[in-house]
């Protein structure tokens, strides 16, 4: 019987550009079998141009994408056989119902998915029959998901899938991804949330100005940063700096009222001390906050600029 | 991705697209609220011939299937596009010009299925006769169809947005309205406008659809309109796949002005060998051409040499007694009586189509020519006053190449095909006769 190899996407060196702007430049990366891969960058670095050469919508300038050993710029609908994927500003025909969608999608497909088995799984049942026009936003990207497993493809690739939706929506949708690898799929997620890189991502990609500047996994490029771990607290009577600045381990600290954050080397050094000192004045904690270094920091470091600004400059 | 698999989701996509279609209030008010209001416009006008909108109908046709195609159609195509739809379409493995096909299709049934219901409501309503050529109808429509889809494409491939269609739209729309012998009658135009019209896909439309209503040859004859239409067509569908656009938002570059120009080149090449081949000739109102005949030039006509009224051609029996019609002969004037073309718009052409049955008869050697003959006469004078049928008989005779002659009157019970030249010698002669005997100058 016949069984496909396992489902890997390889770009080489992706270049491509738009007149005068490049918008991705030797860009290279793989996806292994199995995993969640997040291309992480702000509005503009160069993710939607990616996946739509994977995709094959666009045509490289130079470099090679691979899925499964096929050339995507030479057997572009081949390729598309064996990728499921939803796109940003991708829509439907405002009076179309789910089912009608996925039986139209599904039609061009030789071994489709059951359309009411998809139905089922993203919660479509009772708008199954409802004019497009009328789902919510979380019920319009949980259809395009379900568009996307139409053909009972091995790799997704998802393009920013949650923008614009409530916490609520997104927290679901996050479900159905984490589902996704869990029934086997491997995933391409592009997004420009931080949190969702890091919660849902084996591996992610970080983009910048149309260049790959780190793929590692979360833990990876946290773990790569420089940056030293923050305590914030706050105390129910005021605290001598002096003392404060004393605690072994703190490289700086600041005030603000009976609020503190403090930058340590090390985190148990310093709060031991900490907890001693003000037993020792009869002051009392009233919470405290530990933060490692995050995604943001990482990004500051790579790029030397904050996530927003970043971003503000993108989309300008 | 197997034949079978592509034309089942093609079908599937053909279904929905048609359902999708159905369910848009703006589609039905466009597809055939429209076209409905068109009808009831030309019929308000028009209502007052006999039989009321019958010589309109290529008009009022090619009028629903230019709106259908040059706005219907990309204003669909650009709206979709513009959401996102052929975005999502483009992920699906089949050949990029299969779904744009579908699209086609169902826009040819959506604007056919407008056309049949505006001739069924023309019979129902204004009496208006079905087409004589139910079958050839069908073929010119492809043909109408074909032209204007491809425009529509285009238009499609061109406009950035919904409001750009309509702007687009308009200026393919109006000016095969206004000169291009769509909305206004060809020889209603000037020269000016008659000549351009050859350059419009819209005059060679409205031929080949009337035809098929009132010309006894159908689509014979019409080959030059038929090629026009396909040239024109082709040329506007290959530069609209050329430039289709799935993307919102994308931009067309450059090069389209070199695919529009492609386009244009079709309708400047149609018109051309229009004007080379003889095709854009003018048209004369009957008004035009037979009022303009003085009493002088009737005077002019000379009778000699005229066959006999009981000779082998031209046969004419005497007056019918009163009280002594033979009762073929008056159950040939009631079939004259209802017989659509000979109440043509233009009364020239209309006593030219009446000649027409005199000479079909006696070339036929029908053996009620005579008669007929007779008939045809009774028939002219009760229909015209005796001065305005001397004009337009001294047009017929000075002017035997104008306008058209039927060569073939099934409805008359004339089955026998006849070669037009003969027919319009024989249509002189006939109107020779007649002129001779309203004039004093042959006996009757």
């Amino acid at each position: 019987m016949f069984t496909r190899p396992p489902a890997t996407i390889d770009v080489r060196n992706l270049a491509k550009r738009y007149g005068s702007v490049e918008a991705v430049r030797d860009v290279s990366f793989e996806l292994h079998s199995g995993e969640i891969f997040g291309l992480l960058g702000q509005n503009g670095a160069g993710k939607t141009t990616t996946i739509e050469c994977l995709l094959g919508l666009r045509r490289p300038d130079s470099g090679t994408i691979t899925i499964n050993g096929i050339d995507v710029s030479t057997n572009p609908a081949k390729s598309r056989q064996l990728v499921g994927a939803q796109l940003q500003s991708a829509a439907l025909q405002d009076k179309i119902t789910p089912q009608e969608a996925l039986r139209l999608f599904a039609s061009f497909y030789s071994k489709p998915t059951n359309t009411d088995q998809l139905l089922a799984q993203f919660d479509l049942v009772t708008k199954a029959r409802k004019p497009f026009e009328s789902l919510s936003g979380g019920q319009k990207q949980r259809l395009f998901l379900a568009l996307a497993l139409v053909n009972n493809p091995e790799i997704l690739v998802l393009d920013e899938p949650t923008a614009g939706l409530d916490p609520r929506a997104r927290r679901e949708l996050h479900q159905i991804i984490s589902g996704l690898k869990s029934a086997g799929k491997t995933v391409l997620l592009s997004t420009h949330n931080l949190d969702e890189a890091s919660t849902l991502c084996d591996r992610i990609g970080i983009l910048h100005h149309g260049q790959m500047i780190a793929t590692a996994t979360p833990t990876e490029l946290v773990a790569r940063a420089r940056a030293n771990p923050r305590l914030t607290f706050r105390t129910t009577r005021p605290l001598d700096a002096a003392h404060v600045a004393a605690l072994p381990q703190t490289t700086s600290h600041k005030e603000e009222g009976l609020s503190w954050q403090i930058i340590t080397t090390d985190v148990n050094r310093t709060l031991s001390a900490l907890v001693n000192e003000l037993a020792a004045t009869g002051n009392e904690m009233l919470d405290l906050q530990i933060q490692r270094p995050t995604l943001e920091d990482v990004f500051i470091e790579l790029t030397g600029q904050a996530w927003s600004e970043a971003g503000a400059e993108e989309t300008a | 991705m197997s034949a079978g698999k592509l034309l089942s989701g093609l079908s599937q996509h053909f279904l929905l697209s048609l359902k999708l279609n159905f369910r848009s209030t703006q589609a039905i008010v466009y597809g055939y609220l429209v076209p409905i209001f068109f009808l009831f416009a030309f019929g308000s006008v028009f209502r007052s011939d006999i039989p009321p909108l019958l010589f309109q109908m290529g008009q009022l046709l090619t009028i629903s299937i230019l709106g259908g195609a040059c706005f219907g159609l990309p204003t669909a195509l650009v709206a979709e596009r513009e959401q996102g739809v052929w975005r999502r379409y483009r992920l699906l493995p089949v050949p990029a010009g299969s779904l744009v096909a579908s699209t086609l299709v169902v826009r040819l049934i959506i604007v056919g299925s407008a056309a049949v219901l505006q001739i069924l409501l023309a019979k129902l309503i204004y009496h208006t006769p079905l087409p004589l050529h139910a079958g050839q109808i069908f073929v010119a429509f492809l043909f109408v169809g074909f032209a204007f889809l491809g425009l529509g494409l285009l238009v499609a491939a061109l406009a950035n947005n919904v409001p750009a269609v309509q702007a687009l739209g308009q200026c393919l729309f109006l000016p095969m309205i206004m000169i291009g012998g769509v909305g206004v009658p060809l020889a209603a135009l000037p020269l000016w406008a008659q000549r351009v019209s050859g350059f419009m896909p819209g005059r060679y439309a409205v031929d080949v659809l009337q035809r098929c209503f009132t010309d006894p040859h159908g689509l014979h004859g019409a080959e030059f309109s038929l090629l026009s239409l396909v040239v024109i067509g082709a040329a506007a569908g290959c530069a609209g796949l050329k430039l289709f656009r799935w993307e919102p938002g994308s931009r067309l570059n450059r090069s389209a002005l070199t695919w529009l120009g492609i386009a244009l080149l079709a309708w400047i090449g149609a018109g051309l060998a229009a004007a080379a081949t003889g095709h854009l000739d003018p048209v004369l109102t009957n008004a035009v051409a037979y009022e303009s005949v003085t009493t002088e030039q009737i005077n002019q006509i000379t009778y000699e040499g005229l066959p006999g009224d009981n000779e082998l051609v031209t046969r004419l029996s005497p007056p019918f007694k009163p009280n002594a019609v033979p009762e073929r002969a008056k159950e040939f004037a009631l079939r004259l009586k209802a017989w659509p073309l000979s109440y043509a718009d233009d009364p020239g052409q209309a006593v030219r189509n009446l000649l027409s049955v005199a000479a079909v008869a006696d070339i036929g050697a029908d053996v009620r020519e005579a008669e007929i003959g007779r008939v045809v006469f009774n028939e002219l004078q009760a229909r015209y006053e005796r001065d305005t049928l001397c004009h337009i008989l001294t047009w017929v005779i000075l002017r035997p190449d104008d306008g058209t002659v039927i060569t073939l009157v099934p409805g008359l019970r004339l089955r026998r095909e006849l070669s037009e030249p003969i027919v319009r010698e024989r249509c002189v002669l006939y109107a020779k006769k007649y002129l001779g005997r309203l004039t004093g100058k042959l006996p009757d």
